[in-house]
């Protein structure tokens, strides 16, 4: 069954924050994924569904179940074993949605029952840890899922690889992807090494602005009318947004941090006692990648600013008689320091 | 609105083209309930606009839900309408493989579930309360996007699913997930029926008097759906009308974006069922009193759009200008007095304009609110404990891998034992397809995902009570850091006066911690007896839903002086009686006493031993150490114990 068409990204009335981090994480996927929570029904995962149409399309081996990269395809990859024989393919990078029912065998690949049965031959059915490679793996209400699937996850995102050791089988394969996850903080907490994982976190809120909520349910409308010609309406600044990531992952190579940008976001992490040392990359990268998106070839403090309270609010200990969001306490402390 | 559009029913023209539907003579037809008409009409509704998603009605058992659920199958009739059973699991829902037919024809073949039979048509659930979370959380991503993604058990595929959900749920009970009822676009309180009259009437009906009658009603409201059906598509609703229910939905403070939509959908609907083309003020309210009324979380202040600041009530205020502040849904419904109170003051609007529409739906909305909430709302009702038709009881909670074993030790994991056989099935060939030896045979692994409830209950009598409620918060803070892996959930409740109030219902959230109440009011007497029986259905309530493990952690100096029934002198009495009674029903209690206090230790001992549980004496401590405590009690045996600090 064809999937049908998503709500188109630039549709999306407001959620400012929401969509520039999907954005930093499109350009520099070593950024480490975005988190997004917030009240139900304010277009999370409408959001994160509509960036597969932006991404720009990549090339990848025909054949193999893992995407591999035609110029340096993975030396531990089952199929292509550092070989760059095969055509080449130009394909959209995946999106993969992780459904919360699913279950272990699907995500992290086992065997191809069919082929086991109809041919006795024990074949390796690649789960979505591998469909996800190269790209993106979505999971909506991350903070439900199953623990010892979260296991499972943590383990990947670490190592980017998968380890299927079951039923007979014994399979490495890469599994490099951006992890997105989107969940309501009220329905259940998310494991903090899982939250730790996560480079940005963007908080939404329900749109308090009448002539916006208007907005958005006639855009809805219209959409569930007659999809088509929604996304027609939108094609030239899909287009345009499109160009723009593309112009901004080529400027991300040569974006350069400058000294004040790193000593703030050093400064900023240190005040806010942040533990470990995940919460500066994130925050150094996410800068790099907003200057790039800006067009710009220096990342600066103002850069830092912008995205601290994404990188960083997630990270903060949380203290139950501290009355201020984490989200303000950043912003607190971004007004008291000097750039 | 319903009087009117009935009327109309009446006059409708396109009653006399029908033919009688044929239909089981031993059901209640839908018209033939009393006093629904609004539950009715909120079924109409649905049957005109399936975008609406699905009914949710609130209302203690034997109140007609059931035949309502009904009744849909007479209003659409040839539309699939499966039952969707309490004990369903993700399986049943989603289908998999037949592994019968799977090993008979040496192939995968797939099984149909509830979802993907229901397309195109509905399912019905009721006490939806009862259902499993994880049933919940596939119904929720079915109903959001019209299509499942399955990724399970070796097979992966998109379904299409299309459906209306009509859902059941007792309020004495419990609550559906607020993450259900937003995806849910019509929620309907069942009225109570108290008038002998009624009831009188509802007995006849049930005996049997005029079936005929009916029929004819029955195919009125058929051919009244159709028609209507037909209408929907040219039905418009003007900018300024949609501009009034987001401004409704913003001043009640409704979380999300749903509201908004599902709103204008019912507007249309109603205006549909009038066999109108454009929505009027009528249709607003309904769509006011289905979509939006039941989902307010607070009282509108003003036409205008409220500031934070306008709301001392919503406890600590953070900085920033967002002014809908998310109050929980479930915290409005629990407790709809103290709102009320607060806001009931300041009805002038400032805007001096002419009385616009938007503020008839306000006015409308501060009259109807309390009484909607109270319907819906969670209430202690005393009969609780009975009219549970289905119970989770003996729910082997999640299937989460396989093990090697022996047929008698547990449930056969088809698919793991297929699995492992496979790789065998070269070396033994033989006549049959598949050969599985005993070998193979894989058993489920299930882990039950409800950890421990742990229900604190804090005394909030007396000017020690801050004290007291902030030890507890931080108690539970550190308790519920711990609890990502075990799922352990956290209640919090306080006591004064004459009542036991929920602050926190039991959740595994630390956000919504944070948000319980500051402030709340002190002094008072004493009243721990209503906290123990607020506490057992607390407890009564987490059995439903397949936990059984529950602490009472009570912060307070023991010496009640409030009973439930009981006059003063025997307080006392009745307060160990049903300190017994808890103790009976496998809760394990601790009763814990913070406080400098030399006159009343001996009352919180004796009160821990009527529970059978731990006294505690840890004056002046911290969160962390009372969590600490209350770990360590839990894991050392029921024997009471007792640690003096000097």
């Amino acid at each position: 069954m064809a999937t049908r068409n998503p709500f188109p990204f630039t549709a999306i009335v407001g959620q400012e924050e929401l969509k520039l981090s999907l954005l930093l994480a499109v350009i520099d996927p070593a950024i480490g994924g975005v988190l997004v929570t917030g009240h139900r029904g304010t277009a999370k995962s409408t959001a994160v569904r509509a960036l597969a149409e932006l991404l720009p399309p990549m090339d990848v081996i025909e054949g193999c179940p893992y995407q591999c990269d035609p110029v340096a395809p993975a030396a531990l990859c089952p199929h292509c074993q550092g070989q760059r024989n095969g055509k080449s393919l130009r394909r959209p990078v995946p999106v993969i949605d992780l459904p919360l029912g699913a279950t272990e065998d699907r995500v992290v690949g086992s065997v191809d029952i069919e082929r086991a049965l109809v041919d006795g031959e024990q074949a390796f059915s690649p789960g979505l840890l591998a469909a996800a490679n190269r790209g993106f793996l979505y999971i909506d209400e991350v903070n439900l899922l199953e623990d010892h699937l979260v296991d499972v996850l943590l383990d990947v995102a670490a190592s980017g690889i998968n380890v299927v050791e079951r039923e007979g089988l014994s399979i490495r394969h890469p599994a490099r992807f951006v992890l997105v996850g989107s969940g309501n903080p009220e329905e259940g907490d998310l494991r903090p090494q899982l939250l730790d994982r996560f480079g940005l976190q963007a908080r939404i809120r329900t749109i308090d602005d009448v002539s916006q909520r208007v907005e958005i349910v006639k855009r809805r409308l219209a959409f569930e009318h007659d999809p088509v010609a929604f996304a027609k309406k939108f094609q030239r600044t899909q287009s345009a947004l499109r160009k723009k990531i593309l112009a901004a992952m080529e400027l991300h190579a040569k974006v350069e941090l400058t000294d004040p940008a790193l000593i703030l976001a050093a400064k900023l992490c240190d005040r806010l006692d942040v533990d470990g040392h995940r919460g500066e990359l994130a925050v150094s990268r996410a800068a790099m990648a907003l200057a790039a998106l800006e067009s710009s070839q220096t990342a600066t403090p103002a850069h830092v600013r912008r995205v601290a309270g994404l990188a960083l609010a997630h990270r903060l200990r949380k203290d139950p008689l501290e009355p201020a969001s984490d989200d303000e306490r950043v912003l607190r402390l971004l007004a008291e320091m000097p750039d | 609105m319903t009087s009117e559009s009935y009327a109309y029913w009446r006059r409708c023209p396109t009653k006399l083209m029908s033919l009688a539907p044929r239909r089981n003579p031993a059901e209640l037809p839908l018209t033939a309930l009393v006093a629904l008409d609004e539950p009715r009409l909120a079924l109409l509704l649905l049957a005109v606009e399936p975008r609406l998603r699905g009914v949710l009605w609130a209302g203690p058992a034997g109140s007609g839900k059931s035949a309502m659920l009904e009744g849909y199958r007479a209003l659409r009739p040839n539309t699939p309408v499966f039952n969707l059973p309490l004990g369903a699991d993700e399986e049943s829902l989603i289908g998999g493989i037949d592994l019968e037919a799977t090993l008979q024809r040496g192939e995968r073949v797939l099984r149909q579930g509830l979802i993907a039979k229901a397309h195109g048509g509905a399912l019905m659930v009721d006490s939806c309360h009862l259902l499993a979370d994880s049933a919940v959380n596939v119904l929720m991503s079915a109903l959001d996007q019209g299509q499942l993604q399955i990724e399970r058990e070796g097979v992966s595929l998109q379904l299409a699913s299309d459906f209306v959900l009509l859902a059941t749920y007792d309020p004495a009970e419990g609550q559906p997930r607020a993450h259900l009822m937003d995806r849910v676009g019509l929620v309907v309180p069942m009225p109570a029926l108290k008038a002998t009259t009624h009831r009188e009437s509802i007995l006849r009906r049930h005996l049997g008097a005029h079936q005929t009658d009916w029929d004819d009603e029955l195919e009125l409201l058929q051919q009244l759906v159709t028609t209507a059906r037909e209408y929907l598509p040219q039905v418009t609703l003007s900018d300024a009308q949609a501009k009034e229910l987001s401004t409704a939905a913003l001043a009640l403070g409704i979380e999300g974006h749903r509201a908004d939509l599902f709103a204008q959908h019912a507007a249309r609907a109603s205006a549909a069922l009038a066999l109108r083309d454009s929505v009027d003020s009528t249709d607003l309210q309904v769509a006011l009193r289905f979509v939006l009324l039941p989902r307010a979380t607070r009282m509108p202040a003003t036409a205008a759009p409220p500031n934070a600041e306008e709301h001392p009530a919503q406890g600590p205020t953070p900085a920033d200008t967002s002014p809908n502040r998310p109050d929980d849904a479930n915290d409005a419904l629990h407790d709809p007095p103290a709102s009320d109170d607060q806001n009931n003051g300041q009805a002038e609007l400032p805007d001096a304009d002419a009385l616009t529409l938007e503020q008839a739906i306000l006015e409308a909305a501060e009259t109807q609110l309390p009484a909607v909430l109270e319907r819906l709302a969670f209430t202690h009702s005393r009969h609780s404990a009975g009219g549970s038709r289905g119970s989770t009881e003996g729910t082997r909670g999640r299937h989460v891998g396989s093990r090697p074993g022996e047929l008698r030790d547990g449930k056969i994991d088809l698919l793991a034992t297929l699995r492992a056989a496979a790789r065998w099935q070269r070396l033994r060939q033989g006549s049959r397809r598949v050969k599985i030896t005993l070998d193979d045979l894989r058993l489920k692994n299930f882990r039950s995902k409800a950890g421990a409830l742990f229900i604190f209950a804090v005394d909030a009598s007396g000017s020690m009570a801050l004290n007291r409620m902030r030890q507890a918060k931080g108690a539970v803070h550190a308790l519920l850091e711990q609890a990502y892996v075990n799922r352990d959930r956290v209640a919090l409740l306080s006591f004064r006066k004459q009542h036991a109030d929920i602050l926190l219902p039991p959740t595994n959230s630390v956000e919504l911690l944070r948000r319980a109440v500051d402030q709340l009011p002190t002094g008072g007497g004493t009243p721990i007896a209503a906290a123990l029986v607020t506490a057992l259905e607390l407890a009564e309530q987490a059995k439903r839903r397949g936990c059984h493990q529950v602490v009472l952690v009570l912060l307070t100096d023991g010496r009640a002086n409030i009973g439930l029934r009981a006059t003063r002198q025997e307080v006392d009495n009745e307060l160990h009686a049903l300190a017994r009674h808890v103790a009976s029903r496998g809760i394990q209690s601790m009763v814990i006493d913070t406080q400098r206090n030399f006159l009343s230790q001996g009352a919180a001992q004796k009160l821990a031993q009527g529970l059978a549980g731990q006294y505690l004496y840890l004056p002046g401590a911290k969160g962390e150490a009372i969590a600490a405590a209350i770990r360590h009690g839990g894991m050392m045996s029921a024997a009471p114990s007792t640690r003096r600090a000097v």
